[in-house]
């Protein structure tokens, strides 16, 4: 019924190869879960007032705390890597602002150095902070099974709410973002119930960069979180922002493309409609702060 | 005897539990150490807002290995209460809230504690459930106490048996029927508030222990351990000095310590496994389902003004959503309806506040005790007059503000207060007169003002005992029952002892933890009534010490007792100039010439105070001599910002000023004027959801959201004026729930001023305000 | 349910202990080893109140098991006066009545701590966005603001 105190019983296992963990996933099935920061597995063990029998901890693999960089291939952060470590590493910073300014509103400085990009991109939470940064700079994951290694789209990862294509025997072991297009710029802009800290009540991220092959001159990539089972993109308001001069009329068309789209439940946090009102404004905004900060530079 | 002025009181000397705090050292009740023996105990809780219960079948929890005892309502019949004897310990029959405790579970760890819960069966009949208090209100509606007629109930609680209303304290003043023809405009409007929470950082926690010997220990967070103690000891017939209560410092109460809540369940549980202690520990989630709540109002307040502005009359129906128990929550209503005007002078009123029993949490004391309810409605009912009779809110209230001597609308003379100086300093903090530009296109600024009124609400004679001891070295022990809560009691005892006795404020120590073995009577931590009440008796005490010593050594001078003083712990004669140090002579005495013989012995102080003027009011009328001991008053005004694009508010000045008749620490006066704001800021976001089947919906920080670091407004004027009563120390009274009761209102009235929509139900959510923009944009179109 | 050998290095001094795998850092400082400053506010990470600091960084000691912890260096509000004497930032607490309650003072005191040492000049919004996971019901925050204004005025966190 409530929360329990503590967190429910569990033996604690801290893996020492990807082989341990292959074994033991084949072994243990669902008695077994995989954890890392835990910020949210043990909230949600908690919650539930029981958990898995094995809590097999695979933050210290090789690899997994990592973040590398290539001019060519781009950043590869590995899924053990905190939130705190992300937001402050230098390539992150200077290439993929949108990922660190999302990073930055995740709730709160403790959890920040326990939570890591991997465990959100896995807890698949429609409401997300990181996955509207993450999908504009289309990142994609690395799953490590005992066949080997297969990467998917984010698109393909998500399936739905807490719900997502990893199989039952492999893990996430990175996330790739290919080098953002030359020049872009990006946002993401959160509304919460308080001004800092909080869940994403709508989030939307918006990055833009400089394409003479299009009418606008400017192509869009539009993010958005917490309006329906998983974060998504809306090719359609790209689309319609590409094939235009762009004006406030264009933007404020596509933002409400955008809305139209939403699909936001009513829930103890907001109505669905203050959402739908909220992915309009908010879009509209990001839009606008990116299209002038591509002007201005 | 003459008593030395402006020494400690009315310096801000720092706390005197402040090195305590930020060490880690201050001891709360979940770090006091027990032993192995110690045992964990779960509370089983009704997942249904109203149900009979068929049965309960507690043997596979029993069987369950690490498990002592199980506990259920069927084995104590002992209900709980202050004024309305209405709450079982353990629900027998029914339950009547989600979260009600139904069973206790006791075993060695928590984690098999947790398991037993399980697996304790339970068969409910679900009943309809009422949330809505004047739905409740109806005779038609589902009635959750049918033995209203049995309990026990004060002399001054006139509950409706075979209904749902707990108390219905009526005003009938003045002749309201008539008076409306003379009033050139009327308001009236209808507001309502959900329940909200206190949200104390610690959770409520106790540890009881039953000894064969029949000794019961009880170690709580505690807001009134005499209170916790009597209530107890009455329901459960253990004599009082066989029930002791150990109330360390308390991480926040805000009211929801106040009386009892689960501490009664430690002790039944503890009972059943004499002789060890057992440890109840509330969760978070607990914390929001399962404690008290400030009880849901819906007001229907109609008000009118002749031509000049001067208020002639008020109408007007309180209803409280009382919870599943009334107790505390019949004093609310009885509070709210004697101070139903709000700080207000008017002639005619028709008054009904009612407590009506819902399907809720307990509704019970928060901060303010019905006053921040109430002024919720007051304080927009009194813009919207305003606006009617085309006058400004600061005017008008200036020109109907209660004043002393006025006669309230209980028939009282008011006391001392100057709610004038109030208003007009927060007007001119808040620049009232001019007119902000927004800090961004997409924002719109408004400026808004509340003022209020509050009087302690207690029974006519709570006492307060204090004693004042001396150590061989003369540092000074002061003993009270009254609670630190962060308010600064004990700061406050120290100054007053200080300062009568002639010590320095350093060598003062305030005893704790509170012990009903060892401290001195206090009613109740609550009402803002330590720094007049407990203040009264450590005065005492330490002028009775003071006496003690100065008659010593003035008998050991041969001088007279006038002619001495008592300065940084040593006597001096004004007369000889002779000095006599206090350490050692305050416990041994001082030997007559030759040693033959001596004078004196070991100091100790007694000092108590119980008002003695409080009077009964007419049960029909509401009218009396003196309904209440004294008033406090205070104004509020908020200067916000709107986000057009959000519908998100921001408070950017607060300016906050309130009547205190003396300043014994002003800083600790600030840091309450501080903290309420913010905390009255917060009230007005803040709401316990439940969904149609009575559950709460956000049980955690998650989604029951206080302020954050980052929501307080940019600046926080505070002050304060001092007008004296004539029965507080130095003629002080209290502050500490008063800081943060008009703040909702004053932001209200802001977001009109500032958009032109009256918002008359809390919570003033963003999203709220975003939709009802767009309506009146939309309308406007 | 297995339990764990393991060493926790708390303010200097290696403390040896045995933790069942579900036992947080909270609860093995505050049952285990008596440390009993850091504060259960919620178990859920959002009140702040458990805040240590794990090899310097706060963390919430309610989302960490004490087994992952091994071997590691943790420091509690125990650990942060030296030989009686208080830090700065402990002092300002006190000095300017950032203090009410104290229920909350002890996480406050950590995330402070940590914040004065990566950014020994914070403005108040970087004081805001290190503590909005440190929740007060009682001061309002601005003292809290000021008292680490005034710390970092003063020298820093040590």
């Amino acid at each position: 019924m409530l929360a329990r105190p503590g967190l429910p019983e569990f033996d604690y296992i801290k893996a020492e190869s990807s082989q341990q963990v292959f074994k033991l996933l084949a072994e243990k099935g669902s008695d077994l879960k995989l954890m890392m920061g835990g910020t949210d597995l043990f909230v949600q063990i908690r919650d539930k007032g029981e958990g898995p029998g094995i809590l097999l901890d695979i933050k210290d693999l090789p690899g997994m705390q990592e973040i590398t960089f290539d001019k060519k291939k781009g950043l590869k952060v590995g899924a053990a890597v905190s939130l705190n470590n992300l937001f402050r590493h230098p390539d992150s910073v200077k290439y993929y602002q949108v990922l660190c300014e999302a990073a930055n509103t995740v709730g709160n400085y403790q959890l920040r150095n326990r939570a890591t990009l991997g465990g959100n991109i896995c807890n698949a939470s429609p409401s997300a902070d990181m996955a509207p940064a993450a999908l504009v700079l289309e990142g994609e994951v690395s799953l490590s099974g005992p066949d080997g290694e297969r990467v998917l789209t984010l698109e393909q990862f998500w399936v739905g709410p807490g719900k997502t294509a990893l199989k039952e025997y492999e893990f996430l072991t990175a996330v790739h973002f290919p080098n953002p297009p030359s020049g872009a710029v990006g946002r993401y802009l959160k509304l919460g119930r308080s001004k800092m800290g909080d869940l994403a009540i709508v989030g939307v991220a918006v990055l833009g960069y400089p394409d003479s092959e299009v009418p606008a001159g400017i192509r869009f990539r539009i993010g958005i979180n917490s309006t329906a089972p998983t974060a998504y993109r809306v090719p359609r308001v790209e689309e319609l922002l590409a094939q235009s001069p762009l004006n406030d009329e264009l933007l404020r068309q596509a933002s409400e493309e955008a809305m139209k789209i939403s699909a936001p439940i009513e829930d103890v946090r907001a109505t669905a409609l203050y959402q739908k009102k909220m992915v309009n404004n908010l879009t509209f905004k990001g839009l606008k702060e990116v299209w002038s900060q591509l002007i201005n530079s | 005897m003459k008593v030395p002025e402006s020494g400690v009181v009315g310096q801000s000397v720092r706390r005197t539990d402040a090195i305590d705090k930020v060490t880690g050292c201050a001891v709360f009740v979940d770090d006091i150490p027990f032993g192995p023996n110690l045992l964990h105990s779960r509370l089983v809780r009704s997942p249904h807002p109203h149900a009979l219960i068929k049965s309960i079948d507690t043997k596979k929890a029993e069987q369950l290995q690490g498990v002592r005892a199980v506990v259920t309502g069927k084995d104590i019949s002992a209900r709980l209460g202050l004024y309305l004897i209405d709450r079982p310990i353990f629900a027998s029959e029914r339950v009547r809230y989600f979260g009600e405790p139904v069973a206790g579970v006791i075993a060695t760890t928590e984690d098999i504690a947790v398991e037993a819960v399980k697996l304790v069966e339970i068969e409910y009949e679900v009943l309809p459930a009422v949330y809505d208090p004047v739905e409740s209100a109806q005779p038609d509606a589902p009635l959750l106490h049918p033995d209203l007629g049995s309990y026990t109930v004060a002399n001054f609680i006139f509950p409706e048996p075979g209904t749902n209303i707990s108390e219905n304290f009526k005003i009938r003043k003045g002749d309201v029927e008539t008076c409306w023809s003379d009033c050139e405009v009327v308001a009236e409007e209808k507001f309502r508030l959900p329940p909200i929470e206190h949200v104390p950082l610690e959770t409520h926690t106790s540890i009881a222990l039953s000894e064969k010997s029949g000794q019961v220990t009880l170690w709580a967070s505690s807001q009134s351990p005499f209170a916790m103690r009597d209530m107890i000891a009455q329901s459960l017939g253990i004599p009082h000095n066989q029930l002791r209560v150990i109330a360390p410092l308390v991480g926040g109460g805000f009211g929801g310590k106040a009386g009892v809540t689960m501490e009664a369940c430690a002790v039944v549980m503890a009972q059943a496994v004499e002789g060890r202690p057992v440890k109840l520990r509330l969760t978070r989630e607990e914390e929001f389902v399962g404690t008290s709540v400030r009880q849901s109002l819906v007001s229907e307040i109609k008000v009118g003004c002749d031509k000049d502005g001067t208020l002639l009359g008020m109408e007007l129906t309180y209803y409280f959503g009382g919870g599943a128990y009334n107790d505390y929550g019949v004093n609310i209503a009885r509070a709210a309806g004697y101070s139903c005007t709000g700080p207000y002078d008017v002639p005619n009123v028709k008054a009904d506040s009612l407590c009506v029993y819902t399907n809720h949490p307990v509704g019970s004391a928060m901060r303010g005790f019905g006053m921040p309810e109430i002024h919720w409605g007051l304080e927009q009912i009194m813009d919207q007059l305003a606006e009617k009779i085309g006058m400004d809110p600061v005017e008008f209230r200036l020109k109907n503000c209660v004043r002393t001597d006025d006669e309230i609308v209980s028939g009282m003379k008011m006391t001392p207060i100057d709610l004038e100086a109030c208003i007009e300093k927060v007007s001119r903090a808040i620049e009232w007169e001019k007119e902000e530009k927004p800090t961004a296109p997409n924002k719109k600024r408004g400026k808004g003002i509340a003022i209020m009124w509050k009087a302690p609400a207690m029974p006519p004679n709570p006492g307060s005992a204090a004693v004042v001891r001396f150590n061989e070295d003369a540092t000074v022990n002061v003993e009270v029952g009254g609670q630190e809560l962060g308010q600064g009691a004990f700061t406050v005892a120290a100054q007053i002892a200080a300062e009568i006795l002639g010590v320095t404020y350093e060598s003062v120590t305030v005893s704790y933890p509170l012990d009903t073995k060892y401290s001195p009577y206090e009613w109740q931590t609550v009402a803002s009534r330590l720094t007049w009440s407990m203040g009264n008796a450590v005065k005492a005490a330490a002028e009775d010490a003071r006496t003690q010593i100065l008659e010593t050594v003035a008998d050991h001078w041969d001088e007279e007792i006038d002619d001495l003083t008592i300065k940084d712990g040593v006597v001096i004669s004004f007369k000889s100039e002779k000095e006599q140090p206090l350490d050692k002579m305050v416990i041994y005495g001082l030997p007559n010439e030759d040693f033959e013989g001596w004078k004196g012995g070991p100091v100790v102080g007694r000092g108590h105070f119980m008002p003695t003027y409080v009077t009964n009011l007419d049960p029909e009328t509401g009218q009396g001599t003196r309904a209440v001991v004294h008033y406090t008053v205070g104004a509020q005004a908020v200067d916000l910002e709107v986000d057009l694009e959000t519908g998100q508010l921001e408070v950017l000045n607060i300016a906050s000023v309130y009547d205190v008749g003396r300043a014994i620490n002003p800083d600790l006066i600030m840091t309450q004027i501080e903290g309420g704001a913010v905390h009255g800021m917060s009230s007005a976001y803040e709401e316990l959801k439940f969904n149609k089947s009575g559950e709460v919906l956000n049980p955690s920080f998650v989604d029951y959201r206080i302020a954050t670091i980052a929501d307080i407004p940019r600046k926080i004027h505070g002050d304060y004026v001092e007008t004296p009563i004539d029965d507080g120390p130095w003629g002080a009274r209290g502050v500490g729930e008063h800081v943060m009761v008009q703040t909702a209102p004053a932001i209200a009235n802001a977001l009109y001023d500032a958009v032109g929509i009256r918002f008359s139900d809390l919570p003033l959510s963003a999203d709220k305000i975003y939709l009802a923009l767009e309506e009146k944009t939309n309308q406007g179109k | 349910m297995v339990t764990h050998t393991i060493s926790l290095i708390i303010n200097g001094t290696e403390e040896q202990l045995q933790v069942p795998s579900n036992m947080t850092l909270l609860h093995a400082l505050r049952d285990k080893l008596g440390f009993t400053g850091t504060k259960n506010g919620c178990e859920a990470g959002e009140c702040g109140a458990c805040t240590v600091l794990v090899d310097g960084e706060p963390m919430n000691s309610c989302l960490v098991l004490a087994v992952e912890l091994d071997g590691r260096e943790i420091t509690t509000v125990e650990g942060l006066a030296e030989d009686g004497k208080l830090t700065p930032l402990q002092q300002a607490f006190a000095d300017l009545n950032a203090v009410q309650c104290g229920y909350c003072t002890p996480g406050m005191l950590m995330s402070a701590t940590a914040l004065l040492k990566r950014n020994p000049h914070p403005s108040q919004v970087d004081i805001q966005g290190a503590l909005i996971g440190n929740l007060c019901r009682c001061t309002g925050y601005q003292r809290i603001i000021d008292a680490v204004l005034k710390a970092s005025r003063n020298g820093g966190e040590r």
